[in-house]
């Protein structure tokens, strides 16, 4: 089973919220100094569930990932979890570009590699997470695409997908191949381990320029422009704390439902 | 006359002798090559070196019995108890060989009856049978009738405290019938010689106390063979063997992690007991279950399901079942549905994860077992093999592998370099050379409380004019958390990048903070290549007090108790230097707390345990700690680790008795100790 995985590299979520700082002239964040990017959540997940597949079936695992240079990093990262090879899209062409340019360009990525059964994404990037790609590139691709995957199994050349929803799960089956988006439920990844850890060390990760994969020219500019940032800031979190009294602590309790009952 | 050289029923005595020595001999020897094929299992592991070394420092430490006898306390004098049978039972070998082999089987009895030596060794051996009666009630009384929480009140035990008392019994025995059927007057050896007197006065008849003398010497032959067969089929099996086992001991450092070879395997880590070096399996055969590990181990003591000792005893049973099957070639390994697996089955992960790797259970093990490496090799199997580990174990580690630290996310609001900032300290920017380096730590350079300590530290390295550098965002992990936790190929990176940072500014020397930075770097950086000088600030700051480079003139009216950090104290030793500059600040009353110094009680949270969450309904081990401190009447509990600051900080937050209990790092009391100009 040949599966290909979208992942993408992002600041690390873990840093404390005060040190985040934004330049609002170019409406980017300025990364605090010592502090390397890791690859996104969600992504994580999509690669853990690409590993559960191969653990059972067997087949090859191949990672893309759209970024600077330094993605290199969060390939390693993927292959110390198990997967085979991957690659990095970096050209100054691809800066800046929209869920739409993003999804064209891992297309043409995907083109490029060649066969695959599946293909899996993170339900939404964890920096800016529109959680859109997914679903644009299998529309790209022309293949069917399940969202929001907590599990997923391979069988007679169908994809049997337990799906997210509000109050629990859907079952949906897909054929192969198909587009999923793993979601948080999929579980913990697994840590890197044994030798897979030093291997990846050593690995060069080959960069792909947009001349490599033909995403260029006039076809590139009519694939992103979709979407414009007007304007980027640092949510202010502000905590009130209001303490909740009552004669009694069931009259406390009561109190507080009544309260957050008004809240929702 | 020896009763060897008469002859029963047309047998020769001598044809008997020896028939049953050389079926006990069989036996003896049949068991200890089972025993040594079995060791050979295990795998190669070179402690062969320096053996000069090794065999003096085995025989300083098993004549003297300084093996048992460091481990006697006011409430535990059994080291006494084993000394005295040791050295008793030593001498009574010696007297066999002679008097029984020598003399019986090899019809030497002429020489030796009736001289000097003679009467002189059974004098000795009656005043040394007296002190090992003595101390064989010392060991009933303890092991029947007061039952310490280590002991257990096996039948093995019971046989052999019989087994040896029928010895001392029949020793005296056979030279009172000896004596009497021989019409030998003496007044030496004094209760041989006693009950002679008491018997040719009792009326028997000359015959029938040659008779009884005779079935006295054969059944003292008898006991002493069977021992023999029984000795390595028992857990008296240390005997023979705990001297092997000092002497293979860890020459330098006691606790040697062996790194992993750096070549595709199946498996890492202990999964099969035969994943083991020969030295683990030795281990095994040395314990002798005084059960002294059991006793000192603060997850035991807390209620957890770890005792160090059924880890030991468990392994051993375990080799013992699956052992003749493997010699076998697998042919007799039973069915899968009867297969035990050792994780799982004869060690527990829960077991497996509540070691704190504190070294208690070493420090008292009389035979040198190392436990602390069975535990990590099997860690390591479930980390890097099986991907299986408590949550809270697999998010530490992902942060150290994504991160570089063991404190992210909301664990921490700080960056690494942060602390730096508004102070004047060199930061070593790329290309940078320095000769002293402060290593911080993540704890330090992280963690709100730790940071005080950190800033503390710097302040007085300058006050004392000490040149030196710092790494600041640039420093990563040590590796110690990942290398107690079982991940081994991360630490191992880690130990790499680190030694080659410190090669590219050229460091010469290390000061560090945290005593699991300062043991890694120190202890196991050398085996990646990385050769530096490494100091713990309390060494540092000694010297300094010492030199009188740091002057403490202000008064701090306070009582002061010092908890030892494990990883400082046992693991490297480091007892006075910081007890030194404790009494050195002006107006502190120092106290000691009733376990101190190499038997320091850990604060829970080495081995990766500052982040392992704690077995659910046990105690916490850092709150049985604190009680410890308050015990002693202080009102200032210092130590220098950031671990332990920050699980006294927690428990003594927990208890709620921050106005009678504080916890500082102790150049927290230095920095306020000093004078500010």
């Amino acid at each position: 089973m040949n599966i290909i995985v979208c992942v993408k590299q992002v600041l690390d979520p873990e840093i404390p919220p005060a040190k985040f700082k934004i330049d609002p002239a170019t409406k980017k964040v300025i990364p605090p100094p010592g502090v390397p990017p890791v690859i996104s959540v969600f992504d994580e997940r999509a690669v853990e569930a690409a590993c559960r597949l191969k653990d059972k079936q067997g087949g090859k695992i191949t990672v893309i990932s759209l970024g600077a240079a330094q993605a290199a990093e969060v390939v390693k990262h993927t292959i110390a979890m198990g997967t085979d090879e991957g690659f990095v899209l970096q050209d100054e062409a691809f800066e800046d570009l929209d869920s739409f340019g993003i999804a064209y360009v891992l297309g043409k990525a995907i083109e490029k590699i060649g066969a695959y059964d599946l293909v899996l994404c993170g339900r939404q990037s964890a920096d800016w997470g529109n959680g859109q790609v997914g679903s644009i590139l299998a529309e790209i691709m022309g293949i069917p695409v399940v969202t929001l995957a907590c599990d997923i199994e391979a069988a007679d050349k169908k994809l049997k997908v337990k799906r997210i929803v509000k109050d629990g799960y859907e079952v949906l089956e897909a054929p192969m191949p198909s587009l999923i988006t793993a979601s948080s439920e999929l579980g913990l990844p697994r840590l890197p381990a044994g030798m897979r850890i030093m291997i990846a060390a050593r690995t060069q990760v080959p960069v792909w320029k947009a001349a490599d994969i033909g995403a260029q020219g006039p076809e590139l500019d009519k694939a992103k422009a979709h979407t414009e940032v007007t304007g980027l800031s640092v949510p202010s979190r502000k905590t009130e704390c209001e303490m909740i009294s009552g004669d009694s602590p069931g009259q406390a309790a009561e109190n507080l439902a009544a309260k957050l009952a008004k809240l929702l | 006359m020896s009763p060897v050289s008469a002859t029963y029923w047309g047998i020769p005595g001598y044809a008997i002798f020896w028939v049953l020595f050389a079926i006990a001999a069989v036996l003896f020897a049949q068991r200890l090559y089972f025993l040594f094929r079995l060791m050979r299992l295990g795998k190669a592991e070179n402690r062969f070196d320096n053996l000069g070394q090794r065999i003096k420092a085995m025989l300083v430490e098993v004549i003297p019995q300084w093996c048992n006898l460091k481990t006697v306390t006011r409430k535990d004098i059994a080291g006494i108890g084993h000394a005295l049978l040791f050295w008793g039972f030593s001498l009574f070998l010696i007297s066999y060989i002679i008097f029984i082999g020598l003399a019986g089987g090899f019809g030497a009895s002429s020489a030796i009856e009736g001289t000097n030596f003679e009467v002189v060794y059974f004098s000795i051996l009656d005043v040394a049978g007296v002190l090992v009666t003595i101390a064989l009630i010392m060991a009933a009384v303890r092991r029947y009738i007061i039952r310490p929480e280590r002991l257990e009140a096996s039948a093995e035990a019971g046989i052999i405290l019989i087994l040896v008392f029928v010895l001392m019994a029949l020793n005296v025995a056979v030279v009172g019938f000896g004596y009497s059927a021989h019409d030998i007057n003496a007044s030496w050896p004094p209760l041989g010689s006693a009950l002679a007197g008491y018997l040719s006065g009792s009326g028997l008849s000359q015959g029938t106390l040659e008779a009884v003398y005779q079935a006295m010497w054969w059944l003292h032959y008898l006991v002493i063979i069977g021992f023999m067969v029984y000795i390595p089929r028992s857990k008296h099996l240390h005997i023979l063997v705990s001297p092997l086992n000092i002497l293979f001991r860890p020459l330098g450092h006691k606790v040697v992690l062996k790194p992993i070879p750096l070549e595709e395997a199946e498996y890492f880590g202990a999964a099969k007991i035969e994943d083991f070096t020969w030295k683990d399996l030795l281990d095994l055969y040395s314990c002798a279950v005084c059960g002294r590990c059991h006793a000192s181990c603060p997850a035991q003591l807390s209620g957890k399901s770890l005792s160090p000792r059924e880890v030991v005893l468990n392994l051993k049973e375990h080799l013992l079942e699956t052992g003749p099957g493997l010699l076998a070639g697998k042919a007799e390994v039973p069915p899968e549905s009867k297969a035990k697996t050792m994780i799982g089955d004869v060690v527990t992960e829960e077991e497996i994860w509540a070691c704190t790797t504190c070294g208690a259970c070493q420090e008292v093990c009389p035979v040198s077992i190392e436990h602390i490496r069975k535990i990590i090799e099997l860690r390591r199997n479930l980390v890097l093999s099986q991907n299986k580990m408590p949550e809270s174990a697999q998010l530490m580690l992902r942060n150290l592998q994504s991160r570089g630290n063991p404190w992210a996310g909301v664990q921490s609001l700080r960056l690494r370099g942060d602390w730096t900032s508004g102070l004047d300290v060199k930061i070593l920017a790329e290309g940078d050379k320095a000769r002293t380096l402060f290593w911080v730590g993540c704890t330090g350079a992280l963690v709100e409380r730790n940071v005080e300590a950190t800033l503390a530290m710097a302040r007085v390295l300058k006050a004392a004019g000490v040149n030196f550098a710092v790494l600041g965002d640039a420093e990563t992990c040590c590796g110690d958390p990942a290398r107690r936790a079982g991940y081994e190929f991360q630490f191992q990176m880690m130990a790499e990048q680190n030694i080659a940072t410190f090669k590219s500014h050229g460091i010469k020397e290390i000061v560090a903070t945290c005593p699991h930075c300062y043991n890694t770097i120190k202890n196991e950086y050398p085996s990646y290549g990385g050769d530096f000088k490494v100091v713990h600030y309390t060494q540092l700051i000694a010297d300094l007090i010492r030199r009188g480079k740091l002057k403490l003139t202000k008064e701090l009216n306070s009582i002061l108790t010092y908890h030892d950090p494990c990883y400082l104290g046992r693991y490297n030793g480091v007892y006075q230097e910081p007890r030194r500059a404790l009494q050195a600040i002006p107006g502190a009353n120092f106290k000691e707390m009733e376990r101190s110094k190499n038997n320091s009680f850990c604060c829970g949270g080495g081995g990766g345990l500052m982040w392992i969450e704690e077995q659910p309904g046990t105690t916490k081990i850092n709150q049985m700690r604190t009680e410890d401190a308050l015990k002693t009447g202080a009102d200032t509990v210092v130590t220098a680790c950031p671990y332990c600051l920050q699980m006294f900080e927690e428990s003594i937050e927990h208890k709620d008795i921050k106005d009678s209990l504080k916890v500082k790092d102790l150049v927290e009391l230095v920095e306020a100790a000093m004078k500010q100009p």
